[in-house]
């Protein structure tokens, strides 16, 4: 510190009256007491201030550092170490700590590898807390809305009106009261509404606030077998159980808003392509789902007194008739797939204890 | 390149003597944006996106501090507050319009309406604030495009571009570079720019025979494939056995695989008329009726630097953005040029700044730059 003050706290630079663009060739002197004072090469005095009153811009790289006095006059210079010495002692700000770490050093392979770890937690871990948060703070009210209005454009585009018979239908939707009891909603929770499913087909899903639509080609595929049409409403109760939609609609947003917040620093090619990887990925997620919802529908049919490998005789049924990789895979959420059907009858076997 | 230059007197009433050429440079390394780079990310990431206001600020000065003309460089004001808020604001306009759109497509549909209403507000601020927070010699640029220039050159040309399939992207190039860089004054000294629309188009043709072009040449490479798989010479079902492999990701690879030539070529061809544009348009663009901005960009290597870039950055996993970014800007400032009648010095010991300007941005908000 001693070798600081004996140091002469001159900066040579440039000085700019308030409003002009003339530039005058000019020195600034900093006193022991931090005093601002600006003269031109032949000592006449320009403009003079105490720290406190003036504002230094922070250190980005080497670009010229400029120092504002109160009447709006401007002292600039390149020389960023001579401001710093000059100054030293006082505004030890979170510009310049910034300033410091971002020098090239060796160092900045420690920041490297902090940034890939940071990245990776931040998708990992901080998103789904996040996501978790806003599951937990949206208003009831949210999940009906979005199914009402997604209900009503599904009728006026897609589906058509069922043509099931009232026998059936009165069948399915006691044995759908009955598993619905078992579940942590309960019947009230959830209501089951039949269509015909038009250009989607044999086909069951589940909108968030517990509606439940099952197609009139679904339970032709099913035959007479009561218990497979419950293992697929099960599923979708598990769906509904896990706040699927709301939670892939949360992680969607949250991701899409933190590459377009990170986009500048990335260009714009390298952001459209994360936002494109990141849609992919959603894929893996909502595969995901989808054998949350499984286990759920073994869960849930075991507790009902039903066949809880139901859901896995249905992914059977579908590969049997349309094969393992027909359009209905890639139409549908559901992929059938082997796996899918032998993870499902295992977790059955280890209900049932068998 | 530029002829007009060296025709003295031939702007008229300001009659000149001698036509000084004044060269941009850029500064900037690769190893010092770097470090600010890397921090910036790791700052941006760690505070869930809320640093990424400082970080624009310092990535803004340094890319303008480092940018100079006649032995001064450029400064960029803008308080990271100002831009943070501006953020979270439009933020929780897309947030809002998204929500309506998934809850309630009616009033969704009525949201999207008022936002290409609300986008040449959104213009004009974000010009304004842009302009306010540049200055160069101690004096500000200003802004004074008003709502209705910003709807024809944003919103019109937009939609004119997009409808014609680029038929008449040059119209549209011509409304906005004349709204964007026209209304943009340097303290109390107006900029002109009336970018001709022939020209403009003789920009196009190049990007026009690339795209259709590269079109024919995809059709034809479809159209043999076709043909060879449906005549079966080639028989694809033995060599791709698919097994147990989910199909579903099948699809998605087959939708990018398609996807991706066409992207590039499209891509490509922006660049190219990008580059070709801005020659024009720079060197229509006269400051205070007496210096002539001059730009002379290569198409080929400005299109060669872009496409380079990005594969390197992709394959470095972003690490060589730094690299990217100053390789960039350091060729845009080698190919950008001031011609000026008499002495920039003398002439800097005119200009004024003008009230308006200086420090009226905590009134502006920015956040147009981001989401749209």
């Amino acid at each position: 510190m001693a070798s600081d003050r004996d140091r002469p706290r001159e900066v040579t630079g440039h000085w700019f009256a308030p409003a002009s663009s003339r530039k005058h060739e000019a020195k600034l002197t900093v006193s022991d007491s931090l005093f601002l004072l600006v003269r031109d090469l032949s000592g006449v005095e320009l403009t003079r201030a105490t720290i406190g009153e003036v504002a230094v811009s922070d250190r980005v790289g080497s670009i010229p550092r400029r120092i504002t006095f109160p009447d709006g006059c401007v002292f600039e210079t390149n020389d960023n170490d001579a401001v710093d010495r000059a100054l030293s002692g006082h505004r030890r700000s979170a510009a310049g700590l910034v300033h410091r770490l971002e020098r090239f050093h060796p160092r900045l392979i420690f920041v490297v590898a902090l940034v890939a770890v940071a990245g990776f937690s931040l998708y990992r871990f901080a998103l789904p807390i996040l996501v978790e948060v806003a599951v937990v703070v949206t208003p009831d009210v949210v999940p009906v809305l979005m199914s009402k209005a997604a209900m009503k454009s599904l009728d006026q585009t897609i589906f058509e009106e069922s043509t099931l018979e009232t026998g059936k239908r009165d069948e399915i939707s006691s044995g759908f009261a009955e598993i619905a009891e078992f579940s942590e909603r309960g019947t009230g929770g959830y209501e089951l509404l039949f269509r015909g499913g038009g250009i989607i087909g044999p086909n069951a899903f589940a909108l968030p606030d517990g509606t439940v639509v099952l197609t009139d080609e679904l339970v032709e595929l099913a035959a007479d077998d009561i218990d497979m049409i419950l293992g697929v409403l099960a599923h979708e109760i598990g769906h509904v159980h896990h706040d699927h939609s709301l939670r892939r609609l949360y992680r969607a947003a949250g991701v899409t808003g933190l590459i377009l917040l990170i986009g500048g620093d990335i260009g714009a090619g390298a952001e459209d392509l994360l936002i494109q990887g990141s849609a992919l990925l959603t894929l893996s997620y909502s595969r995901s789902h989808e054998s949350e919802a499984d286990r759920y529908s073994v869960e849930l049919m075991k507790r009902a007194g039903r066949d809880p490998a139901a859901i896995a005789r249905f992914f059977q049924l579908l590969v049997d008739k349309f094969g393992d990789q027909g359009d209905l895979d890639i139409l549908s959420t559901h992929p059938a797939t082997a796996a899918r059907i032998a993870e499902a009858q295992r977790y059955a076997r280890e209900l049932t204890g068998q | 390149m530029d002829e007009r230059v060296v025709a003295p007197g031939e702007e008229g009433d300001k009659p000149s003597r001698t036509m000084l050429r004044e060269q941009f440079t850029f500064t900037g390394k690769a190893g010092e944006y770097f470090g600010i780079w890397i921090v910036n990310v790791l700052l941006t990431i760690v505070t869930l996106g809320i640093y990424s206001a400082w970080a624009k600020v310092r990535r803004k000065r340094y890319f303008y501090g480092n940018t100079w003309l006649a032995g001064s460089s450029f400064e960029y004001h803008a308080r990271p507050v100002a831009i943070l808020i501006g953020r979270i604001i439009v933020l929780a306009l897309l947030v809002a319009y998204n929500l309506s759109v998934q809850f309630l497509p009616i009033v969704g549909a009525l949201l999207g309406v008022a936002f290409l209403f609300a986008i040449p507000w959104f213009v004009v601020r974000g010009l304004r604030f842009n302009a306010r927070v540049t200055s160069y010699r101690n004096i500000r640029f200003d802004f004074t495009g008003g709502y209705w220039g910003a709807f024809l050159a944003y919103v019109l040309g937009g939609v004119l571009a997009y409808s014609t399939m680029g038929i008449l992207a040059p119209i549209a190039s011509q409304w906005m570079w004349n709204y964007t860089l026209g209304n943009l004054r340097y303290g109390d000294r107006p900029i002109s720019c009336d970018p001709r629309l022939e020209k403009l188009y003789g920009q196009w043709l190049a990007p026009f025979v690339t795209v259709v072009g590269g079109l024919a040449a995809m059709a034809l490479i479809a159209g043999i494939a076709g043909f060879l798989i449906f005549s079966g010479i080639v028989d694809l079902s033995d060599r791709f056995d698919f097994g147990d492999n989910p199909p579903v990701y099948l699809f998605v690879i087959g939708l990018y695989g398609a996807f991706i030539p066409f992207f590039l070529l499209f891509a490509v061809a922006g660049l190219i008329y990008h580059a070709g544009v801005r020659n024009v348009v720079f060197n229509e663009t006269v400051i205070d009726s007496r210096h002539l901005l001059s730009s002379t960009l290569s198409r080929r290597r400005y299109t060669w630097i872009a496409v380079t870039n990005f594969l390197a950055t992709i394959f470095s996993l972003g690490l060589a953005r730094p690299w990217a970014a100053v390789r960039m800007a350091r060729y845009m400032a080698a190919c950008t040029a001031l011609h000026s009648t008499g002495s920039l010095d003398r002439y800097f010991g005119e200009v004024n700044a003008v009230g308006s300007a200086t420090g009226s941005e905590f009134m502006d908000v920015e956040g147009f730059d981001f989401g749209f």
